[in-house]
C-alpha cells in the first residue's frame, strides 16, 4: 500500500510538471498533499508513532486543504496569470523528466543496500525534490513557482517520514511553523504589490 | 480450447456493444435518453445491405484495405491472455508483435484515407500518423514493463503469472504502467481528450475523417474494426492491470471478465464527460505524460525494484 | 535566562517598532548593546555551556561568531537611525523594516547558537523569510522583483539545506536515535556512522544549499542584484550576520565530514571554491557600481574562508571570517553615504567631505577598501597568510603537492586581478570626477569607528590566542 501511495505522489508531481492552467496546478498540488499525508497515516499506524499520526493530520488539513484553497484565493483576488505556459517545451520535457529519474535513481542506488526495507523511498524523494526545482524551472510567473517551493517542502517531508522513520516532533513543528510563516511573507508580498501599484 | 476460441467469439460479438455502452453511459450522466445498448448491431446490419459506393478516383487499395484493417485485430484477439484460469492461451507472443500487430492495422487505416484522395482522408492520415507515432513506444515500454514484473515476456503469459501472483512489491512501477497504459486505451481508440468519434467536426476528427469516403459493407468491416480494437485493449487492460478472479469456476470468472470490460468503458466514459477535447497540438503533452509514465514504470522497476 | 539575554535587544526592538513615537527608535543602539554582556558573560563561562538543554549549546566556535555577528548588529542598528536621511522612505516601511530586522536578529542568534541540526535550519529558515521583507521595503520595482527572487532561490537553497539535514540525520540513526540531530554526538561518532555514503550526500546537498545562499558558483549574481535593489543596510546584514550564520553550519557540517571522509571533503569544497573564486574575480573586475562590487567581494571571502577551514587552517579561516565580517558591513553602510550623489557613480566619491566628520569618513573608508584587499596591517593579510600555509601543509601528507602550489598560484592570480580593481576604483573614487558636497551623520560615523576598533582589536595577541585555542 505504501509503495502505492509513493507511486501515486510521483505520478501527481509529474501530472503538475505537464500541467499549464493554474487551478488544476493548485488541484494537484493538493492530491501531491493529501496522498503525502495518507502516507505519514499510514506509516504512522505501521510503526505505531503517534507523531507520525499527528503530522500527517496536519499535513492533510494544512496543505492538502488550507493551502489550496488560500492560493485559489490569492490567485482570485489578485488575479493571478492563469494560463501557465510551461518555458520547457513538453518534447524536451519528456527526455528531461526520465533523464532526472534515471540519474537520482542511480544516484541513491547505493544506499539500496546500505538500509533495509524502504530504501527506494529515497530515491523517489531525491528524485521529486528535482522535479520540483524543475517545475520552478519551467515556469515565469510567481503562482507556480510558489507551488513549485511548496512541492519541494512536501519531498523533504516525504524523505522526513521514510529515510528516518519520522524526525523529532520539535523539528517538524519547526518546519510547519516556518512554512505558515512562508505562506504568510507570500501573502503581504502581494498585498503589498497591490497597495504598491 | 474451446474455452479460447469461445472467449474470442465472445469477444467480437461483445464489440459493438461496449462501444454503445459508452455512448449510453455518457448520455444517461449527461441527462439525455441513452441510446439503445444494440444499436451497433443494428447499424451493422442496415450498411451489410446496402449498396456500396467506391469513388472512381480510388486505386485498388480501397477495396482491400478495410479487410487489412479488420485481420490484424482479429489475430490479436488470438493472442490475449486467458480469462479462466486453465484455458488454452498462446504464451510466446510479447509486447512487440501485439503493437506491431496494432500498428499494422493503423496503416491500412491510414493508407484507405489517403486512398480516397480526398482533402479530408489525407489530413485524417496525417493526424492518425502523428498519434501513431507517440503511442506506440509508449505503448511498447508499458506492455514490457509488466510483463517484466510478472516474470515473462509473453504476454498471455504474463498476465497468467500475475493472476497467481501479484507483485505487490512492485506497486509503484505497477500503478505508473497503469496509468501510462490507459492514456494510450485513450488515446489509440481515439476518444474524447484525444479525438472524439461522434463528430464530424473538420477542425477535430481523426477516425472520422480516414473513413469518410466510405460505404456500406466496408464502413460496417471498418467500424467493427474500431469496436474490435477498443476490446482488445480493454481485455488486455483487464488481465494486466486488474489480474484478479481467475481461480474462480469458469462461468464466474468469465462473467467477471466481462464486468470487468465494462467497468473500463464506464471509467471512459466518465473522463469523456469530464474533459474537452484538446486541440491536436496539445495531444503530444498528454501522450508525453504516457511515455514519461512508461519510462518511469520501467526504470522504478529495474533501478529501484519498486 | 541566558537566552533571554541574548534575544532581549532584537525584541526590544520589535516592540519599539510597534510604538509611532519619532523618537522610540534612538532606545535601539543603547538597548542592542546590552547584548554585549551576556555574550561576555559566556566569554566567561566554562565550555561547552548549556543555554537550553542540548538544543543550544555555547562552545568555544559558535561564541565567538555570536561576538562578532552581535557587534554587527550593533553596527547596523547604529546606522539605521539615519536611513532615512539617505534613501527614501515612508515611516511605515521604516517600522516594519526594524520590526523584521528583529525577527531575522533573532532567527540568526537562535542559529549560531544550535547545536542541533533542526534548530539550526529553523533559525536560518526565519531569518531568510524575514529578510524578504526587508528586502521589500524599498518600495520600486526593482526591488519588488528581487524580493520575489529572494523568496524563490533562498526557498530552493534552504530546503536543499533541509533535505542535507534529513539525510545526515538518516545516516546517523541508528547508532544514535533522535540524538543524531545533535552536532557534539555526530562529531564524536562520527566514525561510526553506519552509512557514509548516505552521510556524504546529504552533505554534499547540505553544503550545495549553504553554497547558493552564499553567492558561491553558479549563483553568483544573485546576492548583487539583491544588495543593489534593495537598501544598503540589508546588504551589510547580509554580509555580516547571515553569512556568519550560513558559515558556521558549514564549519559544523565539515567537521563531521571530515572525520568521515576527508578526501571527499577537501576535494569537493577545493573544486567548488575555485571555481567560485575564479567567476567571481573576474566578475568584480566588471562591477560598475559599489554595492555589486562589495557583495562580490564578499562571496570571493566567503569562499577563501570556506577553502580554508577545510584545509585545516582553522585559525586562519576564523581571523579571516572575523575581519571580513567586520569590514563588509562597513564598507556596505558607508555606500549610504558614498552614494548619496548618484547611485552608480565612483568617480570622486571619496571627494567632498569636509569637517572632523567628513575627514574621519573618508580617512575610514579609504582603510576599510585597502583592508578589504589584504594590504598588510589589515587582519585579512595574515588570514591568508595562514591559509594558504595550511593549504600547503595538507599537500605535504600527500603527492598532490605540484597541484595545490598550482591552485595557490593560480589564487593568487585571482585575487591581484580583485586588488588591481580595487586600487583602480580607490583611485577613481580619490582623484577623479567633481567635487560634490556630502553629509556624513554622527550615529553612521559611531558604527564605522566601532567596526575599526574591532578590527584593531582582532589583532590584539589575547584575540588571537582565543581563535588558536578553538582549533
Amino acid at each position: 500500500m505504501i509503495d502505492f501511495l509513493i507511486g501515486l505522489f510521483l505520478a501527481t508531481l509529474i501530472v503538475a510538471l505537464f500541467t499549464s492552467r493554474l487551478y488544476r496546478l493548485i488541484l494537484w498540488y493538493s492530491m501531491n498533499s493529501l496522498i503525502l499525508g495518507l502516507l505519514a497515516l499510514f506509516m504512522g499506524t505501521a510503526l505505531d508513532d503517534r507523531a507520525m499520526l499527528i503530522t500527517g493530520i496536519a499535513t492533510i488539513l494544512i496543505k492538502a486543504i488550507g493551502i489550496p484553497y488560500l492560493l485559489k484565493n490569492l490567485g482570485a483576488k489578485f488575479h493571478f496569470v492563469r494560463q501557465i505556459q510551461p518555458e520547457i517545451k513538453v518534447q524536451y520535457a519528456i527526455i528531461l523528466i526520465p533523464a532526472i529519474l534515471v540519474f537520482t535513481f542511480y544516484l541513491a542506488e547505493p544506499i539500496t543496500h546500505m538500509i533495509h526495507g524502504n530504501a527506494n523511498y529515497i530515491a523517489i524523494s531525491i528524485s521529486s525534490l528535482f522535479l520540483s526545482l524543475l517545475l520552478m524551472m519551467e515556469h515565469r510567473n510567481v503562482a507556480p513557482k510558489i507551488i513549485g517551493f511548496l512541492s519541494m517542502e512536501n519531498a523533504l517531508f516525504l524523505l522526513g517520514i521514510t529515510a528516518t522513520d519520522g524526525m523529532p516532533m520539535l523539528v517538524e513543528l519547526g518546519i510547519f511553523f516556518d512554512l505558515l510563516m512562508a505562506i504568510v511573507v507570500i501573502n503581504l508580498l502581494f498585498h503589498n504589490e497591490e497597495a504598491n501599484l | 480450447m474451446i474455452t479460447y476460441l469461445l472467449t474470442i467469439v465472445v469477444l467480437v460479438l461483445i464489440a459493438p456493444l461496449l462501444l454503445d455502452f459508452i455512448k449510453a453511459f455518457k448520455m444517461l450522466l449527461l441527462y439525455k435518453r441513452p441510446v439503445s445498448l444494440f444499436q451497433g448491431y443494428r447499424n451493422f446490419a442496415k450498411l451489410m445491405q446496402k449498396e456500396t459506393v467506391i469513388s472512381s478516383e480510388s486505386s485498388a487499395i480501397t477495396r482491400v484495405a478495410p479487410f487489412l484493417v479488420l485481420s490484424p485485430l482479429l489475430v490479436t484477439l488470438f493472442f490475449l491472455p486467458p480469462v479462466v484460469q486453465g484455458a488454452f492461451y498462446v504464451s510466446f507472443v510479447d509486447a512487440f508483435t501485439i503493437t506491431g500487430l496494432i500498428a499494422l492495422s493503423t496503416f491500412f487505416l491510414m493508407l484507405l484515407g489517403l486512398d480516397s484522395a480526398s482533402a479530408f482522408g489525407g489530413m485524417g492520415s496525417s493526424r492518425e500518423a502523428f498519434i501513431a507515432a507517440l503511442v506506440e513506444p509508449a505503448m511498447v515500454l508499458t506492455v514490457f514493463s509488466v510483463s517484466m514484473m510478472a516474470g515473462d515476456l509473453g504476454v498471455g503469459q504474463a498476465g497468467v503469472n500475475l493472476a497467481a501472483h501479484f507483485p505487490k512489491e512492485h506497486m509503484a512501477s505497477f500503478l505508473f504502467a497503469a496509468i501510462s497504459f490507459f492514456i494510450l486505451l485513450i488515446a489509440e481508440n481515439g476518444r474524447i481528450p484525444v479525438d472524439n468519434p461522434e463528430t464530424h467536426l473538420e477542425l477535430t476528427m481523426v477516425h472520422e475523417a480516414m473513413i469518410l469516403d466510405l460505404t456500406g459493407v466496408y464502413l460496417a468491416i471498418i467500424e467493427s474494426a474500431a469496436s474490435v480494437k477498443f476490446v482488445i485493449f480493454a481485455s488486455l487492460f483487464a488481465s494486466l492491470f486488474m489480474p484478479f478472479g481467475l481461480q474462480y469456476a469458469a462461468p464466474v470468472a468469465f462473467g467477471l471478465f466481462i464486468v470487468k470490460l465494462f467497468v473500463i468503458a464506464a471509467a471512459v466514459a466518465v473522463i469523456e464527460v469530464n474533459t474537452a477535447k484538446l486541440r491536436l497540438f496539445k495531444v503530444p503533452n498528454l501522450l508525453g505524460i504516457a511515455i514519461v509514465f512508461a519510462f518511469l514504470s520501467l526504470i522504478t522497476f529495474y533501478v529501484l525494484g519498486a | 535566562m541566558m537566552l533571554t539575554l541574548l534575544v532581549l535587544p532584537a525584541l526590544i526592538m520589535f516592540f519599539v517598532s510597534f510604538s509611532q513615537h519619532p523618537k522610540a527608535k534612538f532606545l535601539l543602539p543603547v538597548s542592542s548593546f546590552a547584548i554585549l554582556l551576556p555574550i561576555i558573560e559566556l566569554f566567561v563561562l566554562p565550555k561547552p555551556y548549556a543555554i537550553a538543554g542540548s538544543y543550544l549549546v555555547a562552545d568555544k566556535l559558535d561564541t565567538y561568531i555570536l561576538l562578532v555577528s552581535s557587534l554587527v548588529g550593533i553596527g547596523v542598528t547604529l546606522a539605521l537611525l539615519t536611513l532615512d536621511k539617505h534613501v527614501r522612505v515612508t515611516a511605515k516601511a521604516y517600522r516594519r523594516f526594524y520590526r523584521f530586522f528583529a525577527i531575522f536578529w533573532v532567527g540568526l542568534t537562535v542559529s549560531i547558537l544550535a547545536n542541533h541540526m533542526g534548530i539550526y535550519w529553523i533559525g536560518l529558515e526565519l531569518a531568510t523569510l524575514s529578510t524578504v521583507y526587508m528586502i521589500k521595503t524599498n518600495h520600486t520595482r526593482a526591488a519588488h522583483k528581487e524580493a520575489w527572487n529572494y523568496m524563490i532561490v533562498g526557498a530552493i537553497a534552504i530546503s536543499l539545506v533541509l533535505f542535507g539535514i534529513i539525510l545526515m540525520y538518516a545516516s546517523a540513526k541508528p547508532i544514535l536515535g533522535e540524538d543524531a540531530m545533535r552536532f557534539d554526538l555526530l562529531l564524536s561518532h562520527a566514525k561510526e556512522i553506519p552509512s557514509p555514503f548516505l552521510f556524504e550526500m546529504g552533505f554534499a546537498i547540505a553544503t550545495v544549499g549553504m553554497f547558493v545562499k552564499m553567492g558561491f558558483f553558479p549563483m553568483n549574481l544573485w546576492l548583487a542584484n539583491i544588495e543593489r535593489a534593495s537598501f544598503y543596510p540589508v546588504a551589510a546584514l547580509f554580509s555580516g550576520i547571515l553569512e556568519s550564520a550560513v558559515i558556521i553550519g558549514f564549519f559544523r557540517f565539515s567537521e563531521i565530514a571530515k572525520e568521515v571522509n576527508y578526501a571527499h571533503l577537501f576535494g569537493f569544497v577545493f573544486v567548488y571554491t575555485l571555481l567560485t573564486i575564479f567567476i567571481v574575480s573576474f566578475l568584480i573586475f566588471r562591477a560598475k557600481d559599489f554595492m555589486r562590487l562589495f557583495s562580490l567581494s564578499g562571496i570571493e571571502h566567503m569562499a577563501l574562508i570556506a577553502l580554508f577551514w577545510v584545509s585545516g587552517g582553522t585559525f586562519a579561516a576564523l581571523l579571516h571570517f572575523g575581519a571580513h565580517a567586520f569590514l563588509k558591513p562597513a564598507l556596505f553602510l558607508s555606500t549610504g553615504v558614498l552614494e548619496s550623489k548618484g547611485k552608480y557613480r565612483i568617480a570622486g566619491a571619496l571627494r567632498g567631505y569636509h569637517g572632523k566628520k567628513g575627514t574621519l569618513f573618508w580617512f575610514l573608508v579609504s582603510l576599510f577598501l585597502l583592508a578589504i584587499i589584504s594590504l598588510p596591517p589589515s587582519p585579512m593579510f595574515f588570514s591568508e597568510l595562514y591559509g594558504f600555509g595550511a593549504m600547503i601543509e595538507t599537500a605535504k601528507h600527500s603527492d598532490h603537492m605540484l597541484a595545490m602550489i598550482a591552485a595557490i598560484l593560480l589564487l593568487l592570480i585571482l585575487l591581484s586581478v580583485i586588488f588591481y580593481r580595487f586600487v583602480a576604483i580607490y583611485q577613481s573614487m580619490k582623484y577623479e570626477g567633481k567635487e560634490e558636497e556630502k553629509k556624513v551623520y554622527t550615529s553612521e560615523l559611531f558604527a564605522l569607528v566601532i567596526f575599526a576598533l574591532c578590527l584593531v582589536a582582532l589583532l590584539l595577541p589575547a584575540s588571537l590566542d582565543y581563535l588558536r585555542s578553538i582549533a
